[in-house]
């Protein structure tokens, strides 16, 4: 599988409302205006229920917006079928989760194949990549250990293969580090940083943990919905 | 690799083999019913098939068939017939020995040479050839309106009575309407007859063979009405046997029933292809029934599985979640469950089938001796167990879709919260 180009993502109006038109109805992104060149390193901080899982929802194409429009390189891509959107997913959008995610039947080396698996990678050149893979993340040693063998730490590593498993050009975290302690979250950013560096990729973490945060080339503010602080990189 | 189905089976062992019995149970009800059911059909088609005559005469109620040797003489002379034989059966007390009691027995009523062309393969395995029965014109001592001059009435006994009574070739007996010895009437046994091994049927469906209008006379069916008349001559039937070309054409065996009616418009005729017609006829309903009281077996084990593939679902949802995040497609999750499913009712199926036979070895051990009959005609056809076995699989797949369905419909964010 070729790397997936990093797209530039634009976010015009977007806005994202859940239970619309019922009683108790909430909006958790209130019209986001944001442009992501391709290969930002982005971080997004912002109290809890500011809307930052939600516009990384939307960003991965996990979710779709209730309003706006959100483009890769110029083509609106938002509200395309639930099989167009996996299947970008799938090719081009690599998630990191604050809980891993690890899925507890398959071993290290299973998971990092997955996805591969999922994009019908011929099953040698799958074994090949996942055994690379786990090999830049320091864990060749734990290939064949299921997840409730692993430390937090080699988890979030197995989970960071796993992201990169197809080569998306985008790489979206939620709290990657969340559940870590300081040597394991360095460890981690610093594989992070490391992955960007040599593939080019996108790269949007959502965080509370300013140091995290202070590795990024630019910093996003939101609150209520809203994006209410950008550096645009500077 | 793990995400084979067998991983969440061997995760979730005690569901698993649940379902697995649930299913097989499910199955072996059907399995038991149309094995057995089957078994039963095919012997009873046997039976009409190897009964040695195509055609019966009957009376509808309780009459007789009336002037029955006439009639078979004439039955006789229709195209393809080679031979109606009148029987008649009644019950008897048999007096053996000097101070014998009575014993209640069952004697058949039949002209020699004419049953002896109607036997079946069984018959013929179990009764002497020629039948050692005297008088084999039977109604030769009717004359003027009784019976005269009959020296000595023979009677074959069975070997079960044979060795309970005592009696045997040589000896004599006395066979009395009632339990008065006086009036009946001697008789020389003069043969013996085995009692063929019978299924599902009364065993020793007869105790004694007599000339047919011996028994008449004891029975009351052969006296004249009034003085002069020919004499009432009652059988209960007459079997008619075609010959070998005829016997094995349904078309002609209908003609020659046909051609019977018309002598014996008042009677019932009846072909043993009609017969066996009937009881396919039959068998197809009760396979009907079996098939709809294992159909609930089978809708309430597929209930079962369809409740845990969407428990399944349910408990694993994270994990399809994540799945749905890194850009698994539907259909690879969907195959996943829909291959559960299989490994469950595949697995269901094939206990089930391998129970229901055990059930039916076990019911052929133990039952009681009705049931152990049926069993023992069990009749376990490999493609109605293989088609019962892909019914299932199939109608899993049912079930497999409903849970594919809930998990394609898990929103994502929701799953991963």
């Amino acid at each position: 599988m070729n790397p997936a180009k990093a797209p530039r993502i634009e976010l015009r109006g977007v806005a994202k409302t859940f239970g619309g038109g019922r009683p108790g109805e909430v909006r958790a992104l209130g019209g986001i205006d944001l442009a992501i060149a391709p290969g930002e390193f982005v971080s997004v901080e912002g109290p809890s229920g500011c809307g930052k899982t939600t516009l990384l929802n939307l960003l991965g194409l996990i979710d779709v917006p209730t309003r706006g429009e959100l483009t890769w390189d110029g083509r609106p891509i938002g509200n395309r079928s639930e099989r167009e959107r996996t299947r970008l997913r799938l090719s081009g959008v690599g998630f990191i989760f604050q809980r891993f995610y690890l899925l507890s039947t398959l071993t290290a080396r299973e998971n990092v194949e997955l996805p591969m698996r999922a994009a019908r990678v011929p099953s040698a050149d799958r074994r090949a990549r996942a055994d690379a893979l786990l090999a830049s993340v320091g864990l060749t040693p734990r290939a064949e250990a299921y997840p409730h063998q692993l430390s937090g730490g080699e988890e979030q590593r197995v989970a960071v293969a796993r992201a990169l498993a197809n080569r998306p050009g985008i790489l979206l975290a939620d709290e990657p580090t969340g559940e870590l302690d300081s040597a394991n979250t360095e460890a981690i950013l610093d594989l992070l940083v490391r992955v960007r560096g040599e593939t080019g990729a996108t790269l949007l973490v959502v965080t509370h943990n300013p140091k995290v945060a202070q590795r990024a080339d630019r910093h996003l503010q939101m609150r209520d919905g809203r994006v209410v602080a950008d550096d645009g990189g500077r | 690799m793990r995400w084979r189905a067998r991983a969440p089976l061997r995760h979730h062992r005690l569901q698993t083999i649940l379902t697995v019995a649930a299913i097989a149970t499910a199955v072996s009800l059907p399995v038991v019913l149309l094995s057995v059911g089957g078994g039963v059909f095919q012997h009873e088609l046997a039976q009409l098939q190897n009964a040695g005559y195509e055609i019966v005469v009957s009376a509808s109620g309780v009459h007789a068939v009336d002037q029955s040797h006439s009639l078979a003489a004439s039955i006789d002379r229709v195209g393809s017939v080679t031979a109606a034989s009148p029987v008649l059966s009644f019950a008897l007390d048999a007096f053996v020995g000097p101070g014998g009691g009575a014993q209640p027995v069952l004697v058949e009523g039949v002209i020699p040479q004419a049953f002896e062309a109607t036997e079946g393969p069984t018959e013929r395995s179990v009764l002497p050839s020629p039948l050692p029965l005297g008088d084999p014109t039977d109604l030769v001592h009717y004359r003027g309106g009784s019976y005269r001059g009959v020296a000595s009435w023979d009677v074959m006994v069975s070997t079960p009575f044979m060795q309970s009574s005592g009696s045997g070739t040589g000896t004599s007996l006395i066979l009395s309407p009632d339990s008065n010895r006086s009036g009946g009437v001697a008789f020389n046994v003069t043969g013996v007859f085995g009692v063929p091994p019978t299924t599902l049927g009364p065993t020793a469906a007869y105790a004694m063979v007599v000339p047919l209008s011996d028994l008449q006379v004891l029975a009351g069916l052969g006296a004249a009405r009034t003085s002069g008349d020919p004499p009432l001559d009652a059988a209960d039937t007459i079997e008619v046997a075609l010959d070998g070309a005829a016997a094995a054409d349904p078309s002609q065996i209908d003609r020659a029933a046909s051609e019977i009616q018309g002598l014996v418009p008042f009677y019932g005729v009846t072909s043993l292809t009609q017969e066996a017609q009937h009881l396919q006829e039959a068998n197809s309903v009760l396979t009907g029934f079996y098939l709809a009281l294992s159909s609930v077996a089978l809708a309430v084990g597929l209930i079962f599985l369809a409740l845990v593939l969407v428990r399944r679902v349910e408990s694993e949802r994270k994990s399809i979640g994540i799945q749905r995040a890194m850009g698994v497609p539907g259909r690879f999750i969907a195959s996943g469950i829909v291959r559960t499913g299989l490994l469950l009712s595949g697995g269901g199926a094939v206990v089930g089938v391998g129970a229901g036979i055990i059930l039916v070895r076990l019911l052929q051990v133990y039952g009681s001796p009705e049931v152990q009959a049926a069993a023992n005609l069990a009749v376990f056809d490999p493609r109605t167990l293989i088609l019962l076995g892909a019914g299932v699989v199939g109608l899993s797949s049912l079930a497999s879709a409903l849970a594919s369905r809930t998990a394609l419909r898990l929103s994502i964010p929701e799953a991963l919260r």
